[in-house]
């Protein structure tokens, strides 16, 4: 399914064309500039059109939506690997999603810092312990004031 | 039926050790009238199978709730965020797929997409946050899944196909000969208007030239040539081994 997907020919008259079990995968991104609260972003394959992602994020996952724009992101040629060949980075297509019914949505901190207790009796423990004796073992003399071993005595 | 489903579905999978559930006609009908009523949005996930959690020891309440309608499902549970692991079960099998019923398949898609989408979610905030993305071996189970439900449909689809029309192949083609003498298996595509009415089709020729003829032969020659030596180094390597090993060591 993933080689070039040929849609059956459209003419007047015919049925609304329905995909069922679409390929299509929708990423949600953090946005790089400051966005209004009820607007969430995207980025979505290149075939897909607005009415697609309406209807994609109406129907799965239930989400009403406002308003929805796209655009597309060209990514560079120009960088070179080791041969010097050119690289391409693969270009994609950004939605701005507008959440209809006044609800609004804040990109959440999905890796904040967590304190890891290591088991007793184990390797990291180990490592965690003499990597603190280390530390406290470089710390300078607390005796001198924050002034180096440089300047003598 | 639904409810039916419903139960079959959750009692036959579950997706971490959290969060198996095992909802059984009689004891949580309630489940069962949500399952009918907000279908999408309230499914249990179920992408991994691993059947050695299917008992009914672990009952742990579903997370039906739908705040943000939908949004929050391009996320993990709250409690795996920050994990640097997190746990997930084997992929799909064909064989196992392929016991399934069409509308469980086509629902199990659906969990699939959307688990799909979720590590996509997490896959990118992780590259912006320049941390390491927790248990990236789930985007290939979940591709791996993805690919063998399309195979299993596929079967069925050509199945029917072929008991209904005779019909082996679902999109019509022949065989053509191409510029450069090499014969291929041409696929049709639908168009608006008759062949002789396509200028850019016309274009493209279906025939070889007359001087390209000497070169079909003579590859032809190479490809026969290739393949008679083939089968002489194939008996001679055998004559070898039969003489090297001879069928007396092999019995004694």
């Amino acid at each position: 399914m993933a080689k070039r997907i040929i849609y059956p020919l459209y003419q007047l008259g015919n049925p609304q064309l329905r995909l069922f079990r679409p390929t299509f995968n929708l990423t949600l991104v953090r946005p790089g500039k400051e966005q209004p609260p009820d607007t969430v972003q995207f980025r979505i394959p290149m075939e897909m059109t607005k009415f697609d992602v309406r209807n994609y994020l109406e129907k799965i996952y239930s989400v009403p939506v406002a308003a929805v724009r796209t655009r597309i992101q060209y990514c560079t040629n120009k960088k070179r690997n080791h041969l010097n060949q050119r690289v391409k980075r693969p270009d994609y297509k950004v939605a701005y999603v507008q959440l209809a019914q006044q609800q609004t949505f804040q990109f959440p901190d999905i890796f904040p810092e967590k304190d890891k207790k290591h088991e007793e009796g184990s390797v990291e423990e180990m490592q965690e312990k003499f990597m603190e004796d280390e530390r406290q073992r470089q710390k300078p003399d607390p005796r001198r004031g924050g002034v180096t071993e440089w300047f003598g005595l | 039926m639904a409810a039916a489903v419903a139960s079959r579905l959750t009692a036959a999978i579950c997706r971490q050790f959290q969060r198996v559930v095992t909802v059984s006609s009689h004891t949580q009908p309630q489940y069962a009238t949500q399952a009918l009523s907000k279908f999408h949005s309230c499914q249990p996930r179920q992408m991994y199978d691993s059947w050695w959690f299917r008992s009914s020891m672990n009952n742990r309440a579903l997370h039906t709730s739908c705040v943000r309608k939908g949004l929050e499902e391009f996320f993990d549970l709250p409690e795996n965020w920050g994990e640097q692991t997190v746990k997930s079960g084997a992929p799909w099998t064909a064989k196992q797929l392929r016991v399934k019923s069409n509308e469980d398949l086509h629902k199990l898609w659906y969990v699939l997409l959307k688990e799909k989408n979720m590590l996509l979610t997490s896959e990118q905030e992780a590259k912006r946050q320049r941390l390491p993305m927790p248990s990236p071996e789930r985007l290939k189970k979940v591709e791996r899944s993805m690919k063998r439900l399309d195979t299993v449909v596929k079967e069925r689809e050509d199945a029917l196909r072929l008991l209904q029309t005779g019909q082996e192949k679902g999109r019509p083609g022949e065989w053509r000969r191409n510029v450069f003498g090499k014969t291929f298996w041409y696929r049709f595509r639908e168009h608006p208007i008759p062949w002789y009415l396509n200028s850019r089709y016309k274009r493209r020729r279906f025939f070889e030239p007359s001087h390209v003829a000497p070169y079909t032969r003579l590859s032809l020659e190479k490809y026969l040539r290739s393949k008679i030596r083939k089968e002489k180094r194939d008996k001679r390597n055998q004559k070898r081994f039969a003489a090297m090993f001879p069928k007396k060591t092999a019995l004694a």
